[in-house]
């Protein structure tokens, strides 16, 4: 019974942080910006294709990869957004919606074109890919690195928001665009930068969950609705929030698949269903 | 939004209040130009049976268009008119299409029954699912019939008894419809049966779309709070709106399961879900026949171009969906009939 | 008098030869349809039938029973049976072709069957392996191979081998709920007990939560069956990272070490233990001419169960066009396939008249390194199977 509970909250937590890692940016650019980028799931996949294929074609170091996969994703996130997303702000909900459905399914078929159909295999080095025995339980050293990730970037993003100039900005421009224009904070700049950030972030969920959520050209859209969810549930704009809803549902999933594995997803849409009915503007929002 | 549409029916309706001074005698009102609502449906009627009879090699095809038409085409009632946007349409579809098929497997194999059953199951589920999401809007709400659709997805998936789960559910065979006509092999009889069944679905569409209860629901849509001030009970509305758009849903899924003999789970998908939304924006939401064009041309296009490569088809469709957003339809078709001269 | 007689019997002798030429001749190019997925995830699969069928025709020099033959491709995506059933209406009324060949996922194939039955249409399974789908239709031939063909003889090993207790874990589908059946069934029959049986949902690709529970499940072994591909990758590397085999926990599989993927499981596969039909290592002249063909075709091409169950279900239409002589004669195309045995790459085969599924020798198999590479070793043959489903 322990054993089960430990499991559950482990494998858990894991699930939860790769899809809190990826649902930040999202979070970040609908709060921020009110603007619905349905081709978010495209950013997680490119991160993680960019690290398969410099470990696996150009036998790069995962160390190396790593970063520069990152880099690249927010160097492609902050050109998109620079030339071609900022258009949209201004444009219905549903016209943001169809653009970057479109764009997520160019960049499908782009991924295809360029790597083939499929799954992509991120080489871990040997201290990530051994088992690592924690007495109760033997897991590959990798989902602690997953945990261990979520928690980094949940504490950077809380720092970052509360005690730096950048935070600042942000929660101004968040809150109060047009004051905060005046006021001179350079709105392009944060918008952008906030962008590309959060498309970084996106790849580093892409390799830390390509275990989970194996990479293949529908990865952009296969694995969006459950980001979308957190990102709903959690509330729009709030870190916290999608924080707490991605660990909630992430352990109602892994505990379903534990105890129900033949209902299939249908506790995780429940919980998810329930939670927004209670709290329709997000866990930590009345 | 709502530019072009048709504001009363053919049928004689009471003109809304009327100033008590200056009352214009029936000789000086001009009333707005109105289509019947049998006239689309015979457009629709006749052009799908000059199809029938001109493409004998294609009527698998037609009979897939006709469906993904009427499944459009209840779309286009709930986000067009209804202007709630829905990513879970598929679970009324999906529904329609279970339970057309386990009624043709486990009670009687007529096709019209069967069509009566599988509207009778889209509506139901639909007005259960609409009593608790129309408590909400906006983004919860989209966020929420994901949550209803894939919750019924994972219960299809449960009752492997019932719905053949993976495997699918076959195994039965319709009988002649209205006692004379058979299936056939090459789908004659598959692709009528699928057309006037579009052409009676748009039919009570419009009379829907174009009778008070319609225009009250296209008002809750352009602004809730002013039709709520005004006394309309909105939430009853949408229900009503969603239930029966719920029915004609329902009969495009009870026709896919009679006329392919079989049903997947990929009937309930958020795929197909999305797929539809993305048919009915590039047709133009709102009007009807954008509903019928958009499903249309996506499924001609995906027809042929995911037979030359599956994968180089979404370069084809990604790019159609980011062109219809830099240069919307609407501002598209007008610049086409101004530049063929007509008035704008 | 001779003039004219010769004459007219020269203008009869040219009559009769333009009647026969203008009869319709023996249709000279044969038409088979191939249903596979060639997109999405499952797109390996696509390509390998592609090899497997166009080798054969190749290395028979391009011709079958001297009649041309056009292979038309058709994407299924994936399991997707409204699809299939749409695509193969299409290629029986529009295409008109003679056969149709393919099949990766069992609900495809039991969608066409009202189909194939109607028109006709002999239709050659290349994989899909669930024992019901013969039964669907009486022109249906299989020359891949069926769960319960390769797991009853693994189940009477198992007990032979001192397994007593063992835990079932398979994908909730068709050949999966086959799988796990098939194992009850001749397991109890032998003595052994099933603790647990778990069903993981096709949509997985997250197995940590299965194996942990088949850890906990205090089995000696577990016996596994998911389709090809990612769900397949997935779970041997689950079982790999989770340290079951540490644990004491044998793994007993089918279709998991498929050629396909081998490679991708590094040494952590080497040992594991499963019984199939086919492995790429089968030492015999048939597999040396099939594995020639195959690189011949393309260098990058694999031989598996999958490539070979093309190569041998092209046979089979070999032999169905050669008894028609190029005609569209379902009937007579299916009796011909009935009585068929040859040598195939996988061993000595027959097509089973009464169920007309083939009947194959069947191998315990582990994976061992050959050079750089790991191959399935046939250490054991457990002689030919048929299909211990059929027939209950």
């Amino acid at each position: 019974m322990l054993t089960l509970l430990s499991n559950v909250l482990i494998d858990g937590m894991a699930y939860g942080m790769v899809l809190f890692i990826i649902a930040v940016g999202l979070t970040v650019t609908l709060g921020l910006m009110r603007f619905v980028n349905l081709a978010h799931g495209a950013f997680a996949m490119i991160g993680g294709y960019a690290a398969a294929l410099l470990t696996r074609e150009a036998q790069w170091s995962f160390w190396l990869a790593l970063p520069v996969a990152l880099v690249a994703t927010a160097a492609l996130g902050a050109l998109l957004e620079a030339v071609v997303l900022r258009h949209l702000y201004r444009r219905s909900e549903l016209e943001q919606v169809l653009f970057t459905i479109g764009l997520a399914f160019f960049l499908i078929a782009a991924t295809n074109a360029l790597a083939g159909p499929q799954v992509q295999l991120i080489v871990l080095p040997p201290l990530l890919a051994q088992p690592v025995d924690l007495g109760f339980r033997t897991l590959p050293a990798q989902r602690l690195l997953v945990i261990a990730a979520g928690l980094v970037v949940a504490a950077a993003a809380a720092w970052i928001v509360a005690r730096t100039r950048f935070g600042i900005w942000l929660r101004a421009a968040v809150d109060h665009p047009d004051t905060a224009a005046t006021l001179g904070i350079p709105i392009r700049t944060v918008q952008c930068a906030s962008f590309a950030v959060g498309a970084a972030l996106a790849g580093l969920g892409g390799v830390l969950g390509a275990e989970l959520m194996p990479l293949e050209p529908y990865y952009a859209l296969k694995y969006l609705v459950l980001v979308l969810v957190v990102v709903a549930v959690g509330g729009m704009g709030s870190l916290v929030g999608s924080l707490a809803a991605a660990l909630a549902l992430g352990t109602v999933e892994t505990a379903s698949k534990y105890l129900a594995s033949d209902w299939g997803s249908l506790f995780f849409f429940l919980a998810m269903a329930l939670l927004l009915a209670w709290r329709p503007n997000g866990l930590l929002r009345r | 939004m709502n530019e072009g549409t048709t504001t009363s029916p053919a049928s004689a309706t009471q003109p809304l209040a009327q100033p008590a001074t200056a009352r214009p005698s029936p000789a000086d009102a001009v009333a707005p130009r109105v289509a019947p609502p049998w006239r689309s449906a015979l457009v629709v009627l006749a052009i799908g049976a000059a199809a029938w009879w001109a493409l004998p090699e294609q009527l698998g095809l037609l009979t897939r268009i006709a469906i993904a038409a009427l499944f459009v085409l209840s779309l286009d009632l709930v986000v067009g008119i209804a202007g709630l946007p829905t990513l879970g349409h598929a679970a009324l579809f999906g529904a329609g299409a279970y339970a057309a098929a386990i009624f043709a497997l486990r009670v009687h194999a007529d096709p019209l029954l069967g069509l009566a059953v599988g509207v009778g199951a889209g509506a139901l589920l639909a007005v259960l699912s609409g009593l608790f999401l129309v408590r909400y809007q906006g983004f919860t709400f989209l966020m929420l019939t994901v949550a209803v659709a894939q919750i019924v997805a994972s219960l299809a998936q449960k009752a492997r008894d019932w719905t053949g789960a993976d495997d699918g559910l076959t195994g039965f065979t319709m009988q002649p419809l209205l006692g004379r006509f058979a299936f056939d092999l090459e789908g004659r009889t598959a692709a009528l049966y699928a057309v006037a069944a579009l052409a009676v679905g748009l039919y009570v569409a419009r009379r829907i779309a174009d009778s008070p209860f319609g225009l009250a629901v296209r008002g809750i849509h352009e602004n809730r709070a002013r039709m709520a001030a005004l006394g309309t009970p909105v939430r009853r509305r949408l229900i009503a709106m969603y239930t029966l758009a719920g029915a004609l849903a329902g009969a495009a899924g009870a026709l896919s399961a009679q006329t392919n003999a079989i049903v997947g789970l990929d009937s309930l998908s958020f795929a197909l879900s999305a797929e539809a939304l993305v048919m009915l924006i590039l047709g133009g939401a709102g009007r009807l026949y954008g509903a019928l064009v958009g499903a249309a041309v996506f499924t001609l296009l995906h027809h042929t171009a995911a037979s030359i490569n599956p994968y180089h088809w979404l370069f084809v469709v990604g790019g159609v969906l980011m062109a219809v957003v830099i240069v919307p339809p609407d501002r598209a078709w007008a610049w086409l009939r101004r530049r063929l001269g007509g008035r704008t | 008098m001779a003039f004219n007689k010769a004459r007219r019997t020269l203008t009869l002798a040219m009559a009769c030869a333009a009647a026969a030429g203008s009869l319709p001749a023996a249709a000279q190019t044969v038409k088979v349809g191939i249903l596979g997925p060639f997109s999405g995830p499952f797109a390996h699969y696509g390509t390998l039938f592609k090899n497997g069928a166009e080798a054969y025709i190749a290395s028979q020099g391009g011709k079958l029973a001297g009649k041309e033959v056009e292979l038309i491709y058709r994407d299924t995506g994936g399991p997707n049976p409204g699809q299939t059933k749409t695509l193969v209406q299409e290629l029986i009324v529009k295409d008109k072709v003679d056969y149709l060949g393919g099949f990766i996922f069992t609900p495809n194939a039991f969608a066409v069957a009202p189909l194939i039955q109607q028109s006709q249409t002999p239709a050659v399974i290349f994989n899909a392996a669930t024992s019901a789908i013969t039964d669907k239709s009486e022109f249906f031939v299989r020359t891949s191979y069926t769960l319960w063909q390769v797991t009853v003889p693994l189940a009477q090993w198992a007990a032979k081998n001192d397994i007593r207790k063992v835990v079932t874990a398979v994908t909730d589908y068709g050949p999966g709920i086959d799988a796990e059946a098939a194992w009850k069934s001749e397991f109890a029959r032998q003595g052994g007990t099933v603790v647990e049986s778990i069903r993981m949902p096709m949509a997985t690709t997250d197995f940590a939560p299965f194996v942990q529970r088949i850890k906990a499940s205090g089995a000696q072994a577990v016996y596994t069956f998911l389709p090809g591909g990612p769900p397949n990758l997935g779970f041997v590397k689950a079982y790999n990272e989770n340290g079951l085999a540490k644990a004491g926990i044998q793994f007993l599989g089918t279709a998991e070490m498929d050629e396909f993927d081998l490679q991708k499981f590094g040494d952590a596969a080497l040992g594991l233990t499963t019984a199939f039909h086919y492995s790429a290592a089968h030492d015999s002249p048939a597999n040396r001419t099939f594995v020639e063909a195959l690189k011949k075709k393309d260098a990058n091409a694999i031989a598996n169960y999958a490539s070979v169950g093309a190569w041998d279900g092209m046979h089979v239409i070999h032999k169905m066009i050669e008894a028609t002589d190029g005609r569209k004669d379902g009937l007579k195309a299916i009796a011909a396939a009935r009585a068929l045995q040859w040598e195939s790459p996988r061993g000595p085969v027959r097509i089973d008249p009464k169920t007309r599924h083939i009947v194959q020798n069947v191998y315990l198999r582990k994976v061992e390194k050959a050079g750089s590479q790991l191959v399935n070793k046939e250490v054991q043959s457990f002689g030919p199977q048929v299909d211990h489903g059929l027939g209950k």
